[in-house]
């Protein structure tokens, strides 16, 4: 239902501009991203001013507090020192660093014990390591998918991959012992996880439901990514074309949120992991 | 408000818990995605199904002081995390936190990311010393252990004359030649300390055993329960430990025998550092004496159904689980398996102390899932290999009216030994 409304009104704009103007589909869609860009004053220049700093200052400012509040941790945690004895639980794995990261990829505890949360923790991770490599793929010099494309990787199914795993987290937390162990910080970072992927779905996926298929290509986000590898602090808003693009900056504004929080969180499970299933794993050598 | 602790004692409190905090601690307080999935891995929750008595029920008490202290969470938004400042209602968290959990690690083995309540429980145990509120039996029965050792030399010849009274015993089931001591006490050429309890129960059947198997074994002048483990005075601890390791460098043994005692024996292996004898598990010297051929065993004299419960510490925390099934199957035909087993087996629920405070009603409480293990065995008898699960198995069996019968692994195998020339039943 909402994908007829949004394309009829897109098909609406389009084709009232393609009359007006005597020229084609194609032209029309151009005329209507290029309304976005005409000149704004007042509180639709602080809007701007707003959107430019989610998208362009902010994005070098979280990822840089990510990167430095993930190494901090990591080298606190690691140069902490080893515990006073070893803690390894029996029996040991005739290959413990193999059996280690069988426990970090694989989880074969919750295989056995909750098979079905096991299935979506599977899908969630791989479609957050698929969604990673759809974002990297965006740069210009990486190109796993043709820059041609009008999809990014996976056509919007890696985006549902971590959409549907982040629903079913969210309901299990509200379960039996799960949710009196559940502290509000939980749910706040599942609620932060769903809203990005929902606005990360909305653009891969809503993003085709205009009347003339795709407003933002992956050429155009291509432009937007090269900008920021670059440096070159351009408005994201002069490539990015539509109504669509207010979307990309709340995408943009959640997943900073999640850069700038993810060091203080439990997500450090992420680093974390294998280290601790080798100390279970691992036993010292015996005095 | 009442109950705040003053701003110099949480200070205190904090800094006791700093102290713990080492590299994999840090990583085990962070780690936890709460996901649940060690809830169902509690004896005392499957017993009990109350949150507080899960791993990560436990845990989360001790998380949520580390987010309160040590987190900038707990200065800008405690309430994302549910932080808890140091007071009594606090403290009377992290003593029921610590002492329902008996420390058998189970819940590690199901945990995504292997992680050790026992230790982060360490953190909670830490704390109640320094509240002045553990347990003070388990304190008290340390400090004796520590004034043993450093009155020893007043108490050796009452030891030694007590041993002598006890040879009889020992002969009764094997037989020494005239002139030599049943008992050996302070033996400079020996290989083997044995290091047994308090308690005579501990040292008859062992001495017959390695008499038998011809071994060259003295016994330690102390006893190998550590309750200071059991209180986490880390430092106690290892003056505990010290009283053995000195007199076994002293004796200059190559290997010290842990009587069947779990944390005795996972202490002394696992967290003393290298030294230059190396510490087995008894129930490991019986295998190795079957093994080489050193005792026989006779079948026919133990006729009942018999299981086994691995003792957490000696199994799941310390590798010894083939050894004693290889034990029972030389000495009964009707050896059958708890279900689960091995590393998966539910803890007795004695653990952690419990059985040394009394705690009867919540041991009894806490263990019914225990009870039910045993039963659904159908076996006649349960034997172990630790002192507390024993003492617990008694009181389940007891309490639950099992109708079975308790014994320590070594005692069977006492019975079983056939003397030379003896027909017997392999």
């Amino acid at each position: 239902m909402a994908a007829t409304i949004t394309g009829g009104a897109a098909k609406v704009a389009t084709d009232a501009v393609a009359a007006a103007t005597g020229t084609g589909n194609a032209a029309g869609v151009s005329a209507v991203s290029g309304a976005s860009q005409v000149a704004h004053t007042g509180l639709a220049l602080v809007m701007d001013g707003i959107e430019y700093f989610i998208t362009v200052p902010m994005v070098y400012l979280s990822v840089a507090f990510l990167l430095v509040a993930i190494a901090a941790k990591l080298v606190r945690s690691f140069r902490a020192g080893p515990p006073p004895f070893q803690l390894a639980l029996y029996p040991v794995p005739r290959h413990p660093l193999i059996a280690s990261l069988r426990d970090t990829f694989g989880m074969p505890q919750i295989l056995k014990i909750e098979p079905l949360f096991w299935f979506f923790l599977v899908m969630y991770h791989v479609g957050f390591l698929l969604l990673i490599l759809g974002h990297l793929d965006i740069l210009s010099g990486i190109n796993l998918v043709p820059p041609e494309s009008r999809h990014m990787l996976g056509a919007g199914a890696v985006g549902v991959m971590v959409t549907l795993p982040t629903f079913y987290f969210l309901g299990r937390r509200f379960r039996d012992a799960n949710r009196v162990i559940s502290t509000p910080g939980d749910y706040l970072l599942l609620l932060l996880l769903l809203f990005l992927f929902l606005f990360g779905d909305l653009m891969s996926w809503g993003n085709s439901w205009t009347a003339s298929g795709f407003v933002m290509t992956k050429a155009d986000f291509a432009r937007y990514f090269d900008g920021l590898a670059s440096f070159s602090f351009a408005d994201p808003r002069t490539v990015l074309h539509g109504a669509h693009y207010h979307f990309v900056v709340i995408h943009v504004l959640l997943a900073n949120l999640l850069f700038i929080t993810l060091p203080f969180t439990k997500v450090v499970h992420a680093f974390f992991s294998l280290p601790l299933n080798l100390v279970r794993r691992q036993p010292w050598k015996e005095s | 408000m009442e109950g705040i602790l003053s701003p110099a004692e949480s200070a205190a409190l904090k800094e006791l818990f700093e102290k713990k905090l080492n590299g994999v601690m840090r990583m085990y307080l962070d780690t936890c995605a709460r996901c649940g999935i060690c809830v169902e891995s509690c004896h005392v929750y499957a017993s009990m199904p109350e949150v507080k008595y899960t791993a990560v029920g436990r845990a989360e008490v001790v998380r949520k002081i580390f987010r309160r202290y040590f987190r900038m969470q707990g200065r800008f938004a405690p309430w994302l995390g549910e932080v808890l400042e140091f007071d009594e209602a606090t403290l009377n968290a992290v003593y029921d936190a610590a002492f329902s959990c008996t420390g058998c690690r189970r819940c590690m083995v199901h945990c995504p990311f292997g992680i050790d309540t026992q230790q982060v429980m360490a953190i909670a145990k830490a704390l109640l010393i320094g509240a002045d509120r553990e347990p003070k039996v388990l304190s008290m029965l340390a400090d004796m252990s520590i004034a043993k050792g450093e009155g020893i030399e007043e108490t050796r010849a009452d030891y030694a004359q007590a041993l002598k009274n006890l040879e009889g015993e020992v002969k009764a089931i094997w037989p020494v030649p005239e002139g030599t001591s049943a008992i050996p006490y302070e033996a400079k050429e020996a290989d083997v300390l044995y290091v047994a309890l308090a308690g005579s129960h501990s040292i008859v059947s062992a001495a017959a055993i390695m008499n038998a198997a011809g071994e060259k074994w003295t016994l330690s002048s102390f006893e190998a329960v550590n309750f200071a483990t059991f209180v986490g005075d880390s430092g106690k601890a290892k003056r505990v430990a010290q009283r053995i390791i000195d007199e076994a460098t002293r004796l200059g043994v190559k290997e010290v025998a842990v009587v069947e005692c779990g944390t005795a024996f996972r202490y002394l292996r696992h967290m003393i550092g290298p030294q230059k004898f190396r510490v087995v598990a008894f129930v490991e010297l019986i295998d190795r004496y079957i093994r080489e051929d050193r005792i026989r065993l006779d079948k026919s004299r133990l006729p009942e159904s018999v299981t086994y419960h691995d003792p957490c510490q000696i199994a799941r925390n310390s590798g010894i689980m083939e050894e004693p099934r290889r034990i029972l199957r030389a000495i009964s035909d009707r050896f059958v398996e708890l279900r689960p087993n091995r590393e998966e087996n539910w803890c007795c629920g004695g653990g952690g102390g419990l059985v040394a405070m009394g705690e009867l009603d919540f041991r009894m409480k806490s263990s019914r899932v225990k009870a039910d293990q045993l039963k659904a065995s159908g076996a006649q008898i349960v034997t172990t290999a630790c002192e507390n699960c024993h003492s617990q198995l008694s009181d389940l069996n007891e309490h639950y009216g099992l109708g079975m019968r308790v014994e320590f692994l070594s005692h069977l195998v006492a019975k079983a030994l056939v003397l030379p020339g003896e027909r017997f039943r392999r």
